[in-house]
């Protein structure tokens, strides 16, 4: 190979690398611009970034669903090159010609287009003094540069919900105890620090204990999604919140919660039709084993019963049909190995019968992800604690995501972020 | 005879045991989690046998497990109908009643226990333990000092006190109370030293002056562990000497104690506490033993800046008779080390070239290279010249590489440098070496000895003389032949020796649109300086015209990891 050669060649693959700071110059050209979401993209987690701030700024983009594994299309708009260049995501600009092409595949196949039209105003439910790292969703967002509120229980009990579309759950116990660590973690500080804090804002909005707060804060959060709020949860705060729910007028707290022990028949009296997702459900008795009940599938903190991860699958639906379902599932990847939380999964015998499933262990007695409706909103639901690190233990160092930027599971969270965005389309099925 | 007793023993053996059977299969139950059933079955023994322990115990544990601890009551009852002198069952019946929130019965409890075991701490300790087990801390002081009252002695119950007052954040009487306690059973020492090290940083002096009051060995341990958890490790250490057991092998527990203290603390004090620790336990100590701890305390020494101890160290290291042919090597290297720190590059030079021969070559070769670095922060390249003359290993080229470019000799230095490659020392010295490269790189001269005098003078130390001298070099360059490069590299220096100011000002210089590889480089050392300045907003703006401005450039992924961390997406690194 001649030098000369050698060195066009070199010029051509550090112009692969940065696809997205070189289109700078030639979007003037380009009609539109799609962020492929198939092994194309350069940082998958950014470009909902990118799309979302899109959306924002009021540019109408459009949500590809099955078409490279779920890719935007978004009118030219100098600002997003340069978004782009600055993330380190790739684009690629389009003419009109490409664009018809891409809609007639689009048409033939098990594709569709779902325009973004408003940028849903996102909450996050987390107490003041929780660390920026201490969830997925909270790292998601701030890695993806995703603007969103935080709110606690003051926020919700006097209506703060109202102002936002979508609200995020993530390790809260709404049962009120502490994630049943009391007992295990006894005297770490921010174990007090959290039975100070739960304890102070339990009194000060009148209520005799945290458990009968985290119950008034549950049915606030349902109260939410029936008036047509999207919510998601990850980890206890899915299995919780339905315990807090259907737990209505039942003692499902151990006595350092509330001061009395849990009543033995919790089970049988449990009001399984105010929950979003479960039934028939058993609670774990025991004040020291930090198991809420056999929801989880997984009963990572139960020696006897812990269950080792595997891979999850997930679902494929009809795009043109089931949008929605569709639309949570957009990934680059099918398979995606497990990772434990407090609840990891959901045991199939528990769900309800209208719960739709978009993920699960082919052959395991446990599905990960589902969605499901209420009045005029909706609540997904989504196993473990951090997808890219399976075995999170409490005191581990923050997930860094610039290291995982193609993550497929946290991927997931962010088809939440941007599916309220949606133009509402009437589902067929 | 003995036949038939053989064959009554088997017999007796052999026999059905149901009372036994039910409890082994209850346990079997409580372990597989099916805590009803073996409640059930524990029950069903203690029918034949109330006050079998075994069972009891078990009971209590499954009915815990089912959260209904209450629920033993009668059975812990016929137990001591049964065997009112058993202290076991008051046990049980004290935690029962501790669930069932009845601190009356409680006491009641712990006081009959108490007469049926005199002299015993057992029942005021459960007791107390109780109410801690329902966040009563005052009821636990109460039956503690119960407790002390009834059994006449002012030692019983420290431990259990202290960490209640510890709790309280009642410091004096903790501090009080651990020095009672480790006096009585010397174990409690690590004990209270992690509790009372949690003690706010504010009363740390008032605790000390207290504890100087307090008499005994215990104290003493104590104060000096705490001076030394609290900063103070060399006071620690002159509080453990002075008090010191004659016995030596109390002596070696109380240094062996200290030293745990401080293990994994590398501050100079820190050092030189542990150097002093080192030197008295090699005082005890015989033998070979005795010069390894030797030579630990001298490396401590050299660690803590004081060659004068290193030396007497390792003095005593070369007169012991027993020492052992490698620690008297490790000895003459770690002297050379302490030599080389000292200055006295020439004594350096002698002692090394009179181990040639004992050490490895590539010890050896190493010691030598040394000796070559402490003639150039003499300021004499010369001698650094000839010692390393021959030296062909990467790291000797590395080195004639940088005295080379100390020289002035650009030519020669690059081929040197490039010779060397990226293995020869450690990443950082290899990182320097690229940095060097990438300084000399677009400088067009063959020779100039204004820029290695500059360098040299930044290597003897003199941060101030250095930058300046650079920044004089690179206003006599071209900004695209070398003149940009310079400055970046002069703001590195800057920065690295804390002049945050003049780093901002070079590295600012630096980025000039006709240095086009220097310019990236400059906006992303100078964004990295903003942001450790808490100034993300200034640094994301430098770092988004860097990543707009140059696209190609292979720092394009640290800028955006940067940017990450400006913009708070990112955990910072």
């Amino acid at each position: 190979m001649k030098r000369r050669d050698f060195i066009a060649g070199l010029a051509a693959a550090a112009a692969t690398l940065d696809p997205a700071a070189r289109l700078l110059a030639s979007v003037g050209q380009a009609g539109w611009l799609l962020v492929p979401m198939d092994d194309a993209q350069s940082d998958h987690l950014k470009a909902y970034g990118l799309t979302y701030r899109a959306v924002q700024r009021g540019v109408r983009a459009e949500w590809l669903l099955n078409y490279r594994s779920g890719a935007f299309l978004i009118p030219a708009d100098p600002a997003i090159p340069r978004d782009a260049a600055l993330s380190g995501i790739t684009v690629e600009p389009l003419d009109d010609g490409q664009v018809l092409r891409i809609r007639a595949q689009i048409q033939d196949e098990n594709m569709d287009a779902i325009p973004l039209e408003k940028a849903p105003k996102v909450a996050v439910y987390v107490p003041p003094n929780a660390p920026p790292w201490d969830d997925a969703v909270t790292m998601a967002l701030n890695y993806a540069g995703i603007e969103f509120a935080k709110i606690w229980d003051t926020e919700v009990l006097r209506d703060g919900l109202k102002q936002y579309d979508w609200l995020h759950l993530h390790h809260e116990d709404f049962t009120g105890q502490y994630s049943k660590f009391y007992l295990n973690y006894a005297g770490a500080p921010w174990l007090l620090d959290m039975v100070r804090q739960s304890t102070a804002t339990a009194r000060a909005l009148g209520f005799a204990s945290v458990p009968e707060e985290k119950k008034a804060i549950a049915r606030a959060i349902a109260a939410f999604v029936e008036r047509g709020g999207f919510l998601f949860a990850m980890c206890t705060a899915t299995e919780t919140l339905d315990l807090a729910l259907a737990g209505q007028g039942v003692d499902i707290a151990t006595n350092y919660a509330d001061g009395t022990p849990m009543d033995p028949k919790a089970s049988e009296k449990m009001r399984w039709e105010l929950a979003l997702a479960f039934q028939n459900a058993k609670l774990e008795l025991n004040p020291s084993i930090p198991v809420f009940s056999d929801i989880d599938g997984h009963q990572v903190n139960s020696l006897d019963r812990r269950q080792p991860l595997g891979s999850f699958a997930l679902f494929n639906f009809s795009a043109k049909i089931d949008p929605v379902a569709t639309m949570l599932v957009q990934n680059h990847r099918q398979v995606i190995p497990d990772f434990y939380g407090l609840t990891t999964s959901f045991t199939r015998r528990t769900l309800k019968p209208s719960v739709t499933v978009l993920a699960d262990e082919p052959g395991a007695p446990w599905v990960k992800y589902i969605h499901g409706e209420r009045g005029q909103g909706t609540w997904t639901f989504f196993g473990g604690h951090d997808p890219e690190d399976p075995q999170h233990q409490i005191g581990d160092v923050p997930t860094d995501l610039s290291l995982h930027p193609h993550s497929p599971g946290y991927r997931l969270i962010l088809n939440n972020v941007l599916f309220p965005a949606a133009k509402k389309k009437e589902l067929k099925t | 005879m003995l036949a038939g007793m053989a064959a009554s023993a088997g017999a007796a053996w052999g026999q059905e045991n149901p009372a036994g059977d039910a409890e082994r299969r209850a346990f079997d139950l409580e372990r597989r989690g099916n805590y009803v059933e073996a409640a059930a079955l524990y029950r069903e023994v203690l029918r034949q046998t109330p006050d079998d322990p075994s069972a009891l115990f078990g009971l209590e544990r499954s009915l815990s497990a089912i959260n209904k601890p209450t629920d033993i009551l009668p059975a812990v009852r016929a137990a001591l109908e049964r065997s009112p002198g058993t202290g076991a069952f008051y046990g049980v019946a004290l935690r029962a009643w501790a669930e069932a929130r009845q601190p009356d019965s409680v006491r009641a409890i712990a006081l009959r226990w108490a007469q049926v075991t005199p002299g015993d701490e057992a029942p005021y300790r459960e007791w107390g333990a109780a109410a801690l087990g329902q966040r009563d801390r005052a009821e636990a002081r109460r039956a503690y000092l119960a407790g002390r009252q009834q059994l006449g002695r002012a030692d019983a119950l420290a431990a259990e006190l202290a960490a209640v007052a510890s709790q309280d954040e009642d410091w004096p009487t903790a501090l009080h109370e651990w020095v009672v306690a480790v006096g009585k059973v010397p174990g409690y020492r690590a004990g209270a030293v992690r509790t009372l090290g949690a003690a706010p940083e504010a009363i740390h002096p008032d605790l000390l002056a207290l504890l100087t009051k307090e008499q005994g060995g215990a104290a003493r341990g104590l104060e000096s562990d705490l001076r030394a958890r609290w900063g103070d490790p060399v006071g620690g250490f002159e509080t453990l000497a002075a008090t010191l057991p004659a016995d030596r092998a109390q002596a070696i527990e109380a240094l062996t104690g200290f030293l745990d203290q401080l293990r994994g603390q590398t501050g100079s004090s820190s050092r030189r506490a542990q150097g002093m620790a080192l030197s008295a336990l090699a005082d005890r100590t015989a033998g070979a033993a005795g010069s390894r701890l030797r030579l630990e305390a001298a490396q401590a020494f050299a660690d803590a800046g004081d060659p004068t101890e290193a030396r007497r160290m390792l003095s005593g290291v070369a007169e012991d008779s027993t020492t052992p042919g490698s620690a008297a090597s490790d000895a003459a290297t770690t002297l050379v080390g302490v030599l080389l720190n000292e200055g006295k590059v020439d004594e350096a030079q002698r002692k090394l070239a009179e181990l040639k021969g004992t050490l490895a070559s590539e010890d050896w070769l190493a010691l030598r290279r040394g000796v070559a670095w402490g003639w150039v922060r003499a300021g004499k390249l010369a001698r650094a010249d000839s010692v390393i003359a021959g030296d062909s290993s990467v790291d000797g080229l590395a080195l004639a590489g940088r005295l080379r470019l100390f020289h002035g000799d650009l030519n020669d230095a690059i081929a040197l440098l490039k010779q060397a490659g990226p293995y020869a020392g450690t990443r950082e010295e290899a990182t320097s070496r690229t940095a060097l490269l990438a300084l000399l790189q677009p400088i067009e001269a063959e020779s100039l000895p204004a820029l290695g005098a500059a360098l040299l003078t930044v290597e003897r130390g003199d941060t101030a003389g250095g930058v300046s001298a650079l920044e004089k070099v690179a206003g006599s360059l071209p900004g695209e032949q070398g003149g940009a490069e310079v400055r970046l590299y002069a703001g590195r220096v800057a920065r690295i020796a804390g002049r945050t100011p003049d780093a901002e000002r070079l590295f600012r210089a630096a980025d000039i649109a006709g240095a086009k590889a220097t310019a990236p480089a400059a906006e992303l050392a100078l964004a990295g300086l903003l942001l450790d300045l808490d100034r993300p907003t200034e640094a994301a703006e430098v770092l988004e015209h860097m990543i707009l401005g140059f696209p190609d450039s292979a720092l394009i992924p640290q800028a955006r990891r940067l940017l990450d961390e400006a913009r708070g997406a990112v955990p910072k690194t």
